[in-house]
């Protein structure tokens, strides 16, 4: 008879056509050729050639063949034939392996008799199998064994769990030999294929841990004492990395939970002694991850943890000892141990494990020890969220280790590492680990800049996303510590700008970098209810932003609005209990004392770039002084805003823009009337800065802009309200000699569009002061008006002339150009529904042009008209 | 079509970021055509890529503490103008950051700079405080600081008062009491009235029971008199100036411009609608 096929078609086919002859057989009762053709088919499977996929193949349709003349041997025992009898015949089947699996099924079968000496039957079997030694060949041999034996060692009443443990524990550490051995098969250079093959086969070996869990069911000191200690001699003995690495993963799935709570030490120390090849943080963080999913699976966690402390987590390897002993060897141990953890948490003994796999495993490369720390991290911050000591101790002895490993930090390991910093951000103590574990920020410190930089970013993200107030002094010095490498800027202009504008201009162009932006943000977040104490915190933040250089024009601005905003807090503070007012006044002229040293750091550190902003924020400074009737303070403020502008503030653009500005803010103060005449003082040279400005254009809008400096309007917000409220700075004369020096400017410029345009602009302010008032008052006439429109009506013509003949030719549409409020020309684009602004006179047609100021002149006559209708006094203006 | 009008962001020199709630209000993609920047937003990467994010259309103005050009992705350098206008539908929209106007915040002054642009809508901003009207026929919409970012303005009249009498908001807890309490007590008056109309017999009881919620009201501040109380905690709103995050949004079609007025009050988004229309 020919032995197996020699492809996979002839053999499938082999297989069934013997098949098919057996269940004839069967049904014909002739079980003797049944055994016949079963015995052929087998054969099949001594195929040496197959990889382990086709083999596979062939097993399973082989067993399904097998379990019909299985079902046959069951049903008809003891009537056609005893099962005894037919377990010695089987034995001589000319072939081993068909013979050994013909005795098994036979032999499954009589075990399901009640007559049958199940033990010896299956000590018999297991013995019989070591009869193959090829690797494929006696895997699956062995595999058949275990599934046929399935039912029979889980249901049968009559055995002994322990001795089905055994049975099983034997088979598979025959099984893991055999697949051990596979890898030393063929040449040496097909190492990798064997490599491939053995995982494909991995399931089989694996299978039999999943038999144990299901026989064990509970019985935890079973596992314990007897069937992990086997599994792991085993799993050690065979120095297999593949084998290693698999089978620890599966005793980590297999098994309950509370198994390997119970025996964790073991399973841990048994990892010291795999081979160096293995990684051993796959083993640890599978173990993890699984624990920390047990507690995830809990009701109510807290419980868990609690019981954690009777079980003998600390159990030593020792299994001969009883668990009494045991008990007692683990407290011994934990006493002895100098480790500042509790004795019976899981924290201590993954930490315990820690440091002897560092002692005794000192090849161990740093890559390789970080993703063990950061796992042991993960179960504490799971376990022992509230337990930060733990977390210090972990970065402390990685801190340790990168010292011992020497100055650099192997490129590999930065991953790893930015794994390990950033896991604590997300979880609900991030800022207490920040804070708090001090060797957080010396790990940090010594990794690469980059790497720095993406934690920090990291972490101000964090806490500005969790609006996290910082309200102790050592945690912001902290949070100082750990964002020091990125508050000064390195200067890498290359990417700043592509601009060959002077450097001043250049900085100004450029956005604050992502860090600098979340530097800023954290001084709001700085909060403390005690003044004093905020005001310190302020301070450190302040010492810190120093650092950064020229950034501080970015850092200090949010430090100044944090100072203004205790200022008003002390403020509501004095309104609330008017009896400390002269303690909380006194603190808030510290305070405008600390704004003011802000202002002079930035001007000494950033110069002329920041001029317009300091100007800026000492108008503010200015108001809120002024609002809190500190008119001393305010006065100081403007006068510091004064000496910028006469000093720093170079571009007439900006000039102009600041001195209206200033002209805005001070026609809202209220505090500087007093005897030393401030407001006049201030007033005066505003006014004398407007009509000094470079163009003429700028001095004329100035000029009237200034005139309200003499014509204080009620502040709705502080409830002042025209006609109600008593007193309001007026001076209606200077308010005239105002609008009358900005209309000899605006006749004396030689464009007549812009001179038109500005007379125009007079005429408005005219109107809004005769709104306001009676001519008494405000000086501003219907004589005066009338005039003026008259003068805009000349000049308007003389304008119009300048059209010439060609007006027909041109049907301009009125309202394609206006000027803005500070003598920009706003042009209506056709491509686009947002006007073009420009500073320069546009490329339009004349006529275009002198539209401007005449229609801005029939929309200021038609307004006129209007408020006939509203207010009679206007009927005197006749235009 | 809708423009979005946003102000005072003043991030990071005064605030931290728009309402989370705000935020994703806004970002709904290719939905809002145009926004308007109304000055003091310029100083932030990511709140201008957040922005470019809702529209690509971006009008900037300058505020007095933004730069005088930013980059944009549209121009590597673009100046930033301090009026400008939109033209939409029949409407002509002036964006203007109100610090060159003088006197601030004056509905004059801004009618003058609104007919001196030729606008029929003037967007301002500059004052933190959500507002809008319509004057002369033309509409008038500050649309408040987006951040609710401090303000260096005068403090409002009525937060001052409250500190004066000590009804202020206290702290998160009080306040909801406080407000609770007042609810009651507007409540118990409105009844109070009813009931006046009805029958007197009842009133008696019910002016006993306001008077025993005042009571309560007044409580917490007695408590803190004694106390050292210089430790108390203080309202962001009110430090702030009173300003609260707020921004508009303009729905223009033809000649009728639909004003939504979102405002962000007690981690809550409160819409307003105004229309307008152009005659």
């Amino acid at each position: 008879m020919a032995s197996y096929s020699e492809n996979m078609e002839q053999a499938i086919s082999h297989i069934k056509q013997q098949t098919i002859l057996m269940q004839r057989s069967l049904t014909q009762k002739k079980l003797m050729d049944a055994l016949k053709h079963s015995s052929d088919m087998l054969k099949e499977l001594r195929n040496p050639d197959l990889s382990p996929k086709l083999y596979y193949e062939l097993y399973i349709i082989i067993f399904d063949s097998l379990s019909i003349l299985s079902q046959y041997l069951v049903e008809n025992h003891p009537t056609r034939h005893h099962l005894a009898d037919l377990y010695e015949l089987v034995q001589y089947t000319g072939n081993i392996l068909p013979r050994l699996y013909l005795m098994i099924t036979v032999g499954v079968s009589f075990m399901q008799t009640k007559d049958c000496p199940a033990e010896e039957v299956l000590k018999d079997m297991i013995e019989m199998c070591r009869g193959v030694q090829h690797p494929i060949r006696g895997l699956f041999l062995r595999y058949y064994l275990s599934q046929r034996t399935k039912q029979s060692l889980t249901s049968d009443i009559l055995l002994d769990k322990k001795f089905d443990v055994q049975f099983v524990i034997t088979n598979f550490v025959e099984m893991n030999k055999l697949w051990v051995r596979l890898q030393h098969q063929g040449p040496l250079r097909e190492r990798d294929i064997r490599t491939k093959e053995r995982k494909e086969l991995q399931i089989l070996i694996g299978s039999n841990l999943v038999r144990l869990s299901q026989i064990l069911d509970d019985s935890f000191p079973l596992y314990r004492d007897e069937v992990l200690p086997q599994i792991l001699e085993q799993v050690v003995q065979c120095r297999d990395v593949v084998s290693q690495e698999y089978l620890l993963d599966v005793i980590c799935q297999v098994f309950p939970d509370e198994f390997h709570l119970g025996t964790l030490a073991q399973l841990l120390d048994s990892t010291l002694k795999l081979n160096p090849d293995v990684v051993i943080n796959k083993v640890v963080l599978s173990l993890i991850a699984r624990l920390n999913g047990y507690l995830d699976r809990q009701d109510d966690p807290s419980v868990v943890i609690q019981n954690l402390k009777q079980l003998h987590l600390n159990g030593s390897t020792d299994t001969k000892a009883t668990s009494e002993s045991n008990v007692d060897s683990a407290e011994n141990k934990a006493d002895a141990d100098v480790t500042p953890t509790n004795k019976v948490d899981l924290f201590f003994v993954f930490w315990k494990y820690l440091t002897k796999i560092t002692d005794e495993r000192p090849d161990l490369p740093f890559h390789e020890i970080i993703p063990l720390v950061h796992s042991i991290m993960l179960l504490s911050l799971k376990w022992y969220p509230t337990n930060l000591s733990n977390i210090e101790i972990l970065y402390k002895f990685c801190w340790e280790k990168y010292q011992e490993f020497g100055s650099t930090i192997p490129e590999e390991c930065e991953q790893s590492f930015k794994e390990f910093f950033e896991y604590p951000l997300n979880t609900e103590s991030f800022y207490e680990i920040i804070t708090k574990c001090d060797s957080f920020q010396k790990l940090l410190s010594v990794q690469s800049v980059a790497l720095q930089k993406d934690i920090i970013n990291s972490i101000l993200d964090k806490i500005i996303e969790t609006n996290t107030k910082i309200s102790e002094k050592h945690h912001l010095e902290k949070l100082g510590a750990i964002c020091e490498p990125v508050i000064p800027v390195p200067n890498d202009k290359s990417k700043v700008s592509k601009l060959t504008v002077d450097d001043e201009l250049d900085d100004e162009l450029t956005f604050l970098n992502p860090e600098q932006e979340k530097l800023a943000k954290i001084v709001h977040l700085i909060y403390h209810k005690n003044v004093d104490q905020n005001t310190e915190l302020l301070l450190i933040c302040k010492k810190w932003y120093y650092k950064g250089g020229k950034q501080l024009r970015y850092t200090y601005p949010a430090l100044i609005t944090e100072f203004w905003k205790l200022i008003r807090k002390l403020h509501l503070k004095s309104l609330k209990i008017p009896a400390r007012k002269e303690k909380y006044y006194a603190k808030i002229k510290q305070l405008f004392k600390y704004v003011s040293r802000c202002n002079a750091d930035l001007f000494n550190i950033c110069g002329l770039s920041v001029s317009d902003l300091l100007f800026k924020l000492n108008l503010q400074t200015a108001a809120i002084a002024d609002q809190l009737e500190l008119s001393e303070i305010s006065y100081d403020f403007f006068s510091q805003a004064f000496t910028i502008f006469e000093e720093s503030i170079s571009d007439s653009k900006i000039q102009f823009q600041a001195i209206v500005n200033m002209a805005q803010v001070l026609q809202k103060t209220r505090s500087l009337y007093n005897e030393e005449s401030y407001y006049d003082t201030l007033i005066t040279r505003c006014t004398l800065h407007g009509s000094k400005l470079l163009k003429k254009t700028d001095q004329c809008r100035a000029v009237y802009l200034c005139s309200h400096l003499w014509w204080a309007t009620e502040l709705s917000l502080i409830g002042e309200e025209e006609g109600v409220t008593q007193y309001f700075f007026r001076e209606g004369k200077r308010v005239l000699e105002c609008l009358q020096r900005s209309l000899r400017v605006a006749d004396s410029i030689m464009d007549n569009v812009q001179s038109c345009q500005l007379m125009v602009e007079i005429l408005s302010r005219c109107c809004y002061y005769f709104i306001h008032g009676d001519e008494s008052e405000t000086h501003v006439g219907v004589k005066y008006i009338a005039g003026l429109v008259e003068l805009i009506q000349a000049n308007l013509k003389g304008l119009q002339l300048e059209e010439s003949g060609d007006t027909q030719e041109y049907s301009v549409p009125a309202q394609n150009i206006v000027i803005g409020g500070d003598g920009s020309y706003i042009c209506k684009v056709l491509s686009s529904s947002v006007c073009k602004v420009s500073n320069k006179i546009p490329n339009v047609r004349i006529p275009d042009l002198i539209a401007v100021p005449v229609s801005y002149f029939e929309r200021t006559l038609n307004y006129i008209e209007n408020q006939k209708q509203v207010d009679d006094r206007f009927n005197a203006i006749v235009t | 079509m809708l423009l979005l009008a946003l102000s005072d962001a003043h991030i990071p020199e005064r605030a931290i970021d728009v309402p989370l709630k705000f935020k994703k209000l806004l970002n709904v993609p290719n939905k809002i055509q145009q926004v308007a920047l109304l000055g003091n937003c310029n100083k932030s990467a990511s709140f201008l890529k957040f922005i470019n994010g809702v529209s690509e259309n971006v009008v900037y103005v300058r505020g007095e503490f933004d730069p005088t050009t930013i980059t944009t992705p549209k121009n590597s350098v673009e100046e930033l103008p301090l009026n400008t206008v939109i033209v939409q539908g029949s409407f002509r929209i002036g964006c203007c950051s109100s610090y060159t106007l003088v006197p601030k915040n004056d509905p004059l002054s801004l009618l003058t700079l609104a007919r001196q642009l030729d606008v029929d809508i003037l967007l301002w901003g500059g004052t933190h405080n959500v507002e809008a009207y319509t004057l002369e026929g033309k509409f008038f919409i500050n649309p408040g600081s987006c951040t609710g970012a401090f303000s260096t303005d005068w403090v409002q009249e009525d937060v001052i008062e409250n500190y004066k009498t000590g009804v202020h908001r206290d702290s998160t807890q009080t306040t909801t009491t406080d407000t609770d309490e007042q609810q009651v007590e507007q409540k118990e008056e409105k009844k109070e009235e009813e009931s006046l109309q009805e029958s007197g017999k009842n009133d008696e009881e019910k002016t006993e029971s306001t008077e025993i919620n005042s009571n309560s009201v007044r409580n917490p501040e007695l408590n803190e008199n004694e106390g050292d109380s210089s430790d108390d905690e203080f309202d962001d709103i009110d430090i702030n100036g009173g300003g609260i995050p707020s921004f508009c949004l303009l729905d223009i079609q033809d000649i009728t411009c639909t004003l939504y007025i979102y405002t962000f009050v007690d981690n809550e988004v409160k819409v307003d609608k105004v229309v307008y229309q152009k005659d």
